[in-house]
């Protein structure tokens, strides 16, 4: 979901997490600070790049998705389209 | 203490570098900036922090595992240029016409044992480290466990190195002097790449996880069918591996030397120091069964004190 909402435009941690709570209609209520540590391990393994910015004087870091990031991304769409349908023909 | 400085101290403690902790601090901040007074929709700091240093710890003892096997690997050629030139001389030198005997002595082991020490050790730091480069939160115990093996290996590399310097220095007035110089300056180079190495791991080593779980042994690492059940009769895999190390140097040296009298001499001194490995570092390396597990994952002198 981090990774289908950078993939939109690059941002940073706030926005990324507004994104989210705005599409999904508040239906992911987690603690707003595990999205970092889940944006530093998305960056380790590749699929993020990031860098500082400045806003209104503060700084700021914006992320963005790696050329590694859009391939898993497509990955993770078809299999999730794939779970999506099968559920969706079971439960009708 | 407020919600951003709670969450430094808790980085700090658990041992997240500077550089990292001063960027998350700055990231958290520009988020609370964004709303002021959110930090309550943000959690616990100590549970934040706790989860930062986790995955931290648990990447970087899989980078430092792989930077020092990338180091041994470096002095494992250094090690074999030296004794492929070494055969092509016409004249061996032979063990006893160096300078002094209290200098080839501490060479022999450091060229023969350590460099099967660092072979080992650092093969199965990287191969767990590999293995497992797909979790993002590694138990504690196992973090453990792969520290350890890149300490024994690079210790063994360091061993290997110093032991060619020796080696050199016995023979300063026997071999050729590109020799001596060829071979001093590529152990140099290499010790220098092992002390980089022993840097980023004590540097990985500083970061503290809690993740609970065992941390698994050789027989987890190595999928050869059916011998998990030599996990419950440790000595027969030890017994085993020496024989096979014996019987295996002795078989090549045999036929090195066209001499069976000298492939069983080296054949016996192989399966006895491989042997003394087993017991002296088969627990820290985790070819012995670790001792039974403490009742908290994370061991006491590495675990953080609460706030």
């Amino acid at each position: 979901m981090i990774l289908a909402t950078v993939a939109e435009e690059p941002a940073h941690g706030y926005a990324i997490l507004q994104h989210l709570k705005q599409r999904s209609s508040g239906a992911f209520d987690l603690a707003e600070g595990t999205i970092y540590p889940a944006l530093h391990r998305l960056e380790r393994d590749g699929l993020l790049s990031s860098s500082w910015s400045t806003d209104s004087g503060r700084r700021r870091r914006v992320y963005r998705v790696t050329r590694a990031g859009t391939s898993s991304l497509e990955v993770r769409r078809r299999e999730w389209k794939q779970f999506a349908k099968a559920i969706e023909a079971v439960m009708g | 203490m407020s919600w951003l400085d709670e969450l430094s101290l808790e980085l700090c403690a658990r041992g997240v570098p500077r550089r990292e902790r001063t960027r998350i601090v700055i990231e958290l901040d520009d988020h609370i900036a964004c709303e002021p007074g959110c930090e309550d929709r943000l959690g616990d700091p100590r549970a934040l922090a706790a989860s930062f240093g986790d995955e931290l710890a648990t990447s970087a003892a899989r980078t430092s595992a792989l930077v020092s096997f990338a180091a041994l690997a470096v002095a494992a050629v250094v090690l074999i240029v030296s004794q492929l030139t070494l055969a092509g001389f016409s004249h061996y030198p032979g063990y006893s016409n160096g300078l002094s005997m209290l200098l080839f002595l501490p060479a022999l082991p450091g060229m023969v044992v350590a460099p099967q020490i660092a072979l080992v050790a650092g093969t199965l730091a990287a191969w767990r480290a590999l293995r497992r480069r797909r979790v993002a939160r590694l138990p504690a115990q196992e973090i453990a466990l792969i520290h350890r093996r890149a300490r024994v290996a690079l210790a063994a590399g360091f061993a290997t190195m110093a032991g060619l310097e020796l080696y050199v220095i016995d023979f300063s007035q026997r071999l050729p002097a590109w020799w001596l110089g060829l071979v001093g300056g590529l152990a140099a180079v290499a010790g220098v790449g092992l002390l980089a190495a022993s840097r980023t791991r004590m540097r990985a080593g500083a970061i503290i996880s809690g993740t609970g779980g065992q941390a698994g042994d050789i027989y987890d690492d190595l999928p050869v069918p059916g011998w998990r059940r030599l996990r419950a009769r440790p000595w027969v895999l030890g017994a085993l591996a020496s024989v096979a190390a014996g019987l295996a140097l002795g078989a090549f040296e045999g036929h090195a030397e066209h001499s069976v009298f000298e492939g069983l001499q080296r054949g016996t001194f192989e399966g006895l120091a491989a042997a003394v490995g087993f017991v002296v570092l088969g627990r820290a390396i985790g070819v012995r069964p670790a001792p039974p597990p403490a009742e908290s994952a994370v061991p006491a002198e590495r675990s953080v004190p609460p706030s």
